[in-house]
């Protein structure tokens, strides 16, 4: 379970899901026990008016935003288009923001949601879906910009959910809750989505080192 | 395997790369002036003030209400054929296609409004520029960093991935080539690409975001140069030549005539055509668009009375204006395109895009309106 509650104590980085800790919002110890501050406390502090407290919102959430927004979109142009877009948007709508609620759901669903108005927008005026490979890291091998590809071309409902649940790591009942969906919804559209990926592998062999 | 499925997507997602450092910071400086302004406790006090003022007299209205209903009180509100602005702005008509032209288009807020007389429809689209190719058979929008094409009647389109956001966008008059200028790290580019989406080709490296003009022939274009003086491309030889004029520093529009090779400049203060001011005074006057209408020069003037002037052209140069069309409101923008005038206008009462055709004399149309304070952005009819 990874955790987006602003509880006060302090919790470990959830290592599971790979090298995303630095980016996620949980609650770190820093520099002999000094304290990060929470979401919540972060998100009051902007309501007030304080620019560091939004700027410390920003940094804490800009990279996997962005990342999301990358994933959704395959284009770097595009991701620093929804990313910015989103963040203008979450914080223009602060103080509409439920404080009780995880910041962070919050902010990923305005980043799926402008990611899909892009797309939808593109294919409303071309007629036809966008499939573009993702802009890859340096990182990627071959196999792996295969697979990108391949999450690219699921459809849209699907390319969702997998990206929500393995690129943000919202667990299905907060994608959910996110897009307004039945989680059973969530969960057949995820399996439905590894079994697409599966056969890719079976007919690429990617993933199989 | 779905197991490995899955931990084999958390890897990659994980190894995307970082966003970069620069447009991190650009997008923190836009975010951080997204945030809501607090009001001062003075305000608050006001705001207070006036909610409870509100309710006095919502209570004082309710109170008569009833004493009306029963017969107790005369109540009477103005002329009955008087209409507030209020219901103008909440009767705001869909944008329609003024008749003889092909569709009509305009972006305020940051959203497209498109027509066509063959059917399509946009209300609303979230763009950062669009424009109607001639006679408006297709539209081309900048969404971001795209740059989509479509045929109004579901035909081949195309979408394209532009080296920055698109910030404006000029059909040539053939149909055949499209200038687009793209914001790309701060820095305006000009590029050019052929109207089925292939080829495009960087045109200038640092130009003002002003939308370029063609010329009738469709082989060159004029743009404004980053340091705000006109540029001429010409495709044939592929050349640049830079207009000389002094006066014509510091560009704000360019228009080139819909026959021949005449090209009017406006700066702020001052229209030059072939080099040449034009014989007003517009000092006193700012110019707020520029087309050329019946094969004369249309000049948009916002000052004490915003009005059109149209300017004949005879050997000699420029008559003196032989049309002034005194408008009722703000011009906001202006599209000159064959006998038709299309022209913004804001008003307290809201904004309003009317076409109008200056030669038959005839009323002017409204094709839209918009509530108060609506920014426009362009408007053409074609």
């Amino acid at each position: 379970m990874r955790a987006y509650v602003n509880t006060p104590k302090v919790v470990a980085c959830d290592r599971e899901s790979g090298g995303r800790d630095a980016d996620w919002p949980v609650l770190r110890t820093r520099l002999g026990g000094v304290r990060e501050r929470s979401d919540r406390d972060l998100v009051r502090a902007a309501r007030r008016g304080d620019r560091d407290a939004a700027a410390a919102l920003f940094r804490r959430y800009w990279p996997t935003a962005w990342r999301a927004a990358l994933a959704f979109t395959g284009r770097q142009a595009a991701a620093d288009d929804v990313a910015s877009d989103a963040f203008e948007r979450a914080f223009a709508a602060l103080d509409r923001f439920d404080e009780h609620r995880p910041f962070a759901p919050w902010l990923y669903r305005i980043v799926a949601n402008r990611a899909l108005d892009l797309l939808r927008a593109e294919r409303r005026l071309s007629g036809v879906e966008p499939v573009e490979p993702v802009d890859a890291g340096p990182d990627h091998r071959a196999g792996d910009r295969g697979l990108l590809a391949a999450v690219g071309a699921l459809a849209l409902e699907r390319r969702t959910v997998v990206l929500l649940r393995y690129g943000v790591g919202m667990t299905p009942k907060e994608i959910a809750a996110a897009l307004d969906l039945p989680v059973g919804t969530v969960n057949s559209r995820l399996a439905r989505s590894l079994e697409q990926l599966r056969e890719y592998f079976e007919v690429q062999g990617v993933g199989r080192d | 395997m779905s197991g490995e499925t899955e931990s084999k997507l958390s890897q990659l997602f994980a190894q995307l790369p970082e966003p970069d450092s620069e447009l991190t910071e650009r997008a923190l400086v836009r975010a951080l002036a997204a945030l809501p302004t607090r009001p001062r406790s003075s305000e608050r006090r006001a705001r207070a003030f006036a909610f409870v003022l509100a309710a006095v007299v919502a209570l004082l209205a309710a109170s008569a209400g009833a004493l009306a209903a029963v017969g107790a009180l005369h109540v009477s509100f103005g002329q009955a054929t008087h209409r507030s602005p209020r219901s103008v702005v909440s009767s705001a008509a869909q944008l329609t296609v003024p008749a003889g032209s092909g569709g009509i288009a305009a972006t305020v807020d940051g959203r497209l409004w498109l027509t066509t007389a063959s059917g399509l429809r946009l209300q609303g689209l979230p763009v950062t520029a669009a424009a109607l190719s001639p006679h408006a058979l297709y539209v081309a929008v900048g969404i971001g960093h795209s740059l989509v094409a479509m045929a109004p009647n579901g035909r081949r389109a195309w979408s394209y991935t532009a080296p920055g956001s698109v910030s404006a966008i000029a059909w040539a008059p053939d149909g055949l080539r499209i200038a687009y200028i793209v914001n790309a790290r701060g820095r305006f580019r000009l590029y050019a690409i052929e109207g089925n989406g292939r080829h495009s080709r960087l045109l200038d490296t640092a130009v003002r975001s002003t939308r370029p003009t063609w010329r009738a022939d469709s082989l060159a274009l004029a743009y404004v140069s980053a340091g705000g003086r006109p540029v001429i491309f010409d495709f044939a030889h592929d050349a640049h030549v830079l207009v000389s004029s002094a006066a014509a520093r510091d560009a704000v529009f360019l228009a080139f005539a819909p026959r021949g090779d005449q090209l009017a400049i406006a700066t702020r203060h001052s229209v030059l055509v072939n080099g040449r001011a034009l014989p007003a005074a517009f000092r006193d006057n700012g110019v707020a668009g520029l087309g050329w209408v019946d094969g004369n020069l249309a000049v948009a003037l916002n000052g004490r009375v915003s009005s059109v002037f149209v300017f004949r052209f005879g050997r000699a140069g420029p008559l003196s204006h032989v049309v002034r069309l005194v408008q009722p409101a703000r011009i906001e923008a202006l599209d000159a395109w064959d006998s038709r005038l299309t022209l913004a206008l804001a008003a307290d009462s809201g904004v309003r895009v009317l076409v109008d055709r200056p030669a038959t004399g005839s009323r002017s149309q409204v094709v839209l309106q918009l509530p108060p304070r609506s920014a426009v952005g362009t408007v053409a009819t074609r």
